[in-house]
């Protein structure tokens, strides 16, 4: 009995001290940070791009009494963690975002800051960027984001050797596209590579079809709210002419089982097993690190072919136009913020972008496109986003969060032939808009 | 004085009782464990279920629904379907898992040289993070440049990701070649605790090696299967890392089992109200299951394998 009592008394203490631990940790946690009065926080994306944002912010640092933190999430975790803390004492001064839907939400909570005041005390804050770009971190006509990184637009990339040995050549319109599939099929290789095990590549097919046929204004309607749009005419056409090229194999018949992220696609396209890959701007630099020598002297790209009789503007464009720097209404220095954000349009961030291989979105990038690390890549890229009279936000992008997964499901089993055109219709006008 | 008297009360005490109090110390070891338990498992569970009434998008603060979450919920194909995976794959699991465990597991008893050698080569997948294996298997997989490439005479297209029965398959496949050598340890270990003289015994009443296992190694390990399984049956329903990397839930909705669902309405969708009511109903049919097979083994009567000897 004794022995027992002791025992417990051991175990109560031992167990008081833990607790006691615990609790100074959270306290010594949550003290810490609170963040001190002369700082702003900028949280950032964790990859290989924040090279040129700790560059940045040492640079802002060198001169402002109010010092800027990086702080870095690792990609992955980065929506999660700033969902998480940016209606808490930890929320940052300064993030990054893709514009569009991934700030919708923070704006209706009233947590952003709009930049219009400080765009009338610096005019360039807006006007050196590409209007394309810029607008679409803009939401109920007032500016929320300021460009940030380099644009994605998606281009029709190809392997050169395989288009010369199958007689074909980059298709200009969607009827040249359907006859290079047949006749890269008859030369015995997969037409189109597509990832359609991460389901987000198959996306890119409808943004850019839905805008060659319909023009942006579809997807604009169906994005406000009305419903109806997708059940139109126009969707019903771009919809059929999706199932047509599916089915004529332009993708092969395990595309389900391929993914971008793991290599399985671009390796596709590299080894010459397929002729043609729908993808964002950073394939050159995925090719680059995987295959080198294919990407200096056989990856083709071209725009995406028109559509004949289309209402879109045949040189429209759908990707991520850009990151953005938000702001949080709640910062203590504005004016600091400012300053930094003027950063974002000078010559060394320009510089050193184009140097890690992302193309920015400034008027003046083509001074300094001669040193980008594929200077004719970068000028097509450069030119498409400058002369596209819409640039369409990954759809993903644009609607909700909540709208993604289902949104991403739809389109992934439209392909397969799980679902038919009225059941895709049915499904997109189920996805909650706001 | 006290001390002897209590000693010499003990003394006239029958033999089983105090053997019996020796092996059962006071509540006090217990303390530690169920302090983290609370603090870990039954508060976060609260919350959760707080949570599930709560409608939450991460931003600010929750808002109180009432039963929206569970009415969505209940409404939701894709819930419905998902209950259905998770239990199909757990099936599998067991189905597939368990014979081959026990069958290794009885054979690596053995002391043989060549077994220890050979057991360690099949404990291998047991030292790989899931996230390793299933990125080795989705590699090995791909249509164009795995296996299935170099066998289509097996494979076909290699399109295994493409319909539900070939990603089921896989899930299964892969699950169970990660989690065959624990589960063969555990059988191991417990074979190696069969008292010797059975078998002794039954050589002598002439009984054969297929014998001996039915009747002395199976009944032997009665309790070792019935944890196994529950083991099997908890982590059958809680599978997620390996649906994260090889199918994404997909083709479709085919493979989103009831974790991954949480996940997608958590950290995709953000509508954590809506996550904390899949995690609740996980819970609840995990603990029933559990529950079952506890009960239809008569594991809660702890009747000892060792009784008799």
């Amino acid at each position: 009995m004794k022995r027992q009592a002791q025992l417990s008394r051991v175990a109560a203490g031992s167990v008081a001290v833990l607790l006691g631990l615990a609790l100074t940790a959270c306290g010594s946690g949550s003290g810490s940070a609170s963040g001190g009065g002369d700082k702003i926080h900028i949280l950032v994306y964790g990859d290989a791009s924040n090279k040129v944002e700790t560059q940045i912010v040492d640079t802002f640092n060198k001169t402002s009494k109010v010092k800027a933190v990086l702080d870095t999430v690792p990609g992955a975790d980065y929506q999660g963690k700033l969902q998480t803390v940016i209606s808490t004492k930890q929320a940052p001064d300064v993030f990054f975002n893709w514009g569009g839907g991934s700030i919708a939400p923070f704006v209706k909570a009233g947590l952003l800051l709009p930049l219009d005041d400080m765009i009338q005390q610096d005019p360039a804050l807006k006007s050196d960027f590409l209007p394309s770009v810029f607008n679409s971190a803009v939401i109920d006509g007032k500016a929320y984001g300021i460009p940030m990184r380099g644009t994605q637009p998606v281009m029709l990339f190809n392997n050169k050797k395989v288009l010369a040995d199958a007689g074909v050549s980059e298709p200009k319109t969607w009827d040249e596209l359907l006859s290079a599939v047949q006749a890269l099929k008859a030369h015995g290789v997969t037409p189109i590579a597509l990832g359609g095990g991460d389901q987000w590549p198959t996306l890119m097919w409808f943004e850019y079809l839905f805008d060659r046929v319909a023009g942006p204004g579809l997807f604009e309607k169906a994005l406000g709210g009305d419903k109806s749009a997708w059940a139109g005419e126009d969707s019903k056409k771009a919809l059929g002419m999706l199932k047509q090229l599916v089915d004529a194999g332009a993708f092969g018949t395990n595309f389900d089982s391929v993914k971008y992220t793991d290599g399985g696609s671009p390796a596709l396209l590299a080894r010459g097993k397929a002729g043609f890959e729908l993808m964002g701007s950073w394939e050159y630099s995925t090719q680059q690190d995987a295959s080198p020598d294919f990407a200096k002297s056989e990856l083709g790209y071209s725009s995406f072919p028109t559509v004949t009789g289309g209402k879109g503007d045949p040189g429209a464009l759908v990707g991520n136009t850009n990151n953005f720097y938000s702001v949080l209404k709640k910062t203590k220095h504005p004016e600091a913020v400012a300053e930094f954000l003027k950063l974002q349009y000078s010559d060394d961030f320009v510089k050193a972008q184009l140097a890690i291989g992302n193309l920015p979105t400034t008027t003046n990038t083509l001074d300094f496109v001669a040193a980008a690390a594929n200077p004719d890549y970068s000028k097509f890229q450069f030119d498409l986003v400058k002369q596209a009279s819409t640039f369409q936000l990954s759809w993903d992008q644009a609607y909700p969060q909540t709208a993604s997964t289902p949104m991403h499901q739809a389109v992934q089993q439209f392909f397969n032939g799980q679902m038919d055109a009225d059941a895709f219709i049915k499904a997109m006008q189920a996805l909650p808009t706001s | 004085m006290t001390t002897i008297a209590a000693t010499a009360v003990d003394r006239r005490r029958p033999a089983g009782r105090s053997v019996t109090s020796a092996t059962r110390p006071g509540f006090a070891w217990a303390l530690p464990a169920t302090v983290f338990f609370v603090l870990f498992a039954i508060v976060p569970l609260v919350l959760v279920a707080v949570l599930s009434v709560m409608s939450w998008d991460g931003i600010g603060s929750p808002q109180f629904s009432g039963t929206d979450n569970w009415v969505k919920l209940f409404h939701d194909p894709v819930m419905i379907k998902s209950l259905w995976l998770s239990v199909l794959l757990t099936v599998l699991g067991v189905v597939v898992q368990t014979p081959i465990s026990i069958l290794l597991g009885v054979w690596a008893a053995g002391h043989q040289r060549n077994r220890a050698v050979l057991s360690a080569v099949y404990f291998v997948p047991l030292l790989l993070s899931a996230t390793a294996v299933s990125v080795l298997w989705r590699a090995l997989l791909d249509p164009n440049f795995g296996v299935p490439s170099e066998a289509s005479w097996l494979f076909g297209d290699g399109n295994l990701f493409g319909s539900q029965s070939g990603a089921v398959g896989v899930l299964a496949f892969v699950g169970a070649w990660q989690f065959t050598p624990f589960h063969t340890l555990i059988y191991q270990g417990a074979a190696r605790a069969v008292p010797p003289v059975l078998y002794q015994a039954a050589q002598i009443d002439g009984a054969g090696t297929v014998r001996q296992f039915f009747h002395i190694t199976l009944p032997q390990l009665r309790n070792t299967i019935v944890t196994s399984v529950i083991l099997m049956v908890v982590g059958g329903l809680t599978t997620f890392d390996t649906v994260l990397i090889l199918t994404q839930g997909g083709p479709g909705t085919d493979t989103t089992i009831s974790a991954y669902y949480m996940y997608q309405k958590a950290f995709k969708g953000f509508d954590f109200g809506v996550a904390s009511a899949i995690a609740l109903v996980l819970v609840v049919v995990a603990t029933v299951i559990s529950l079952a097979v506890v009960r239809l083994s008569g594991y809660d009567r702890m009747r000892s394998t060792s009784e008799g000897l």
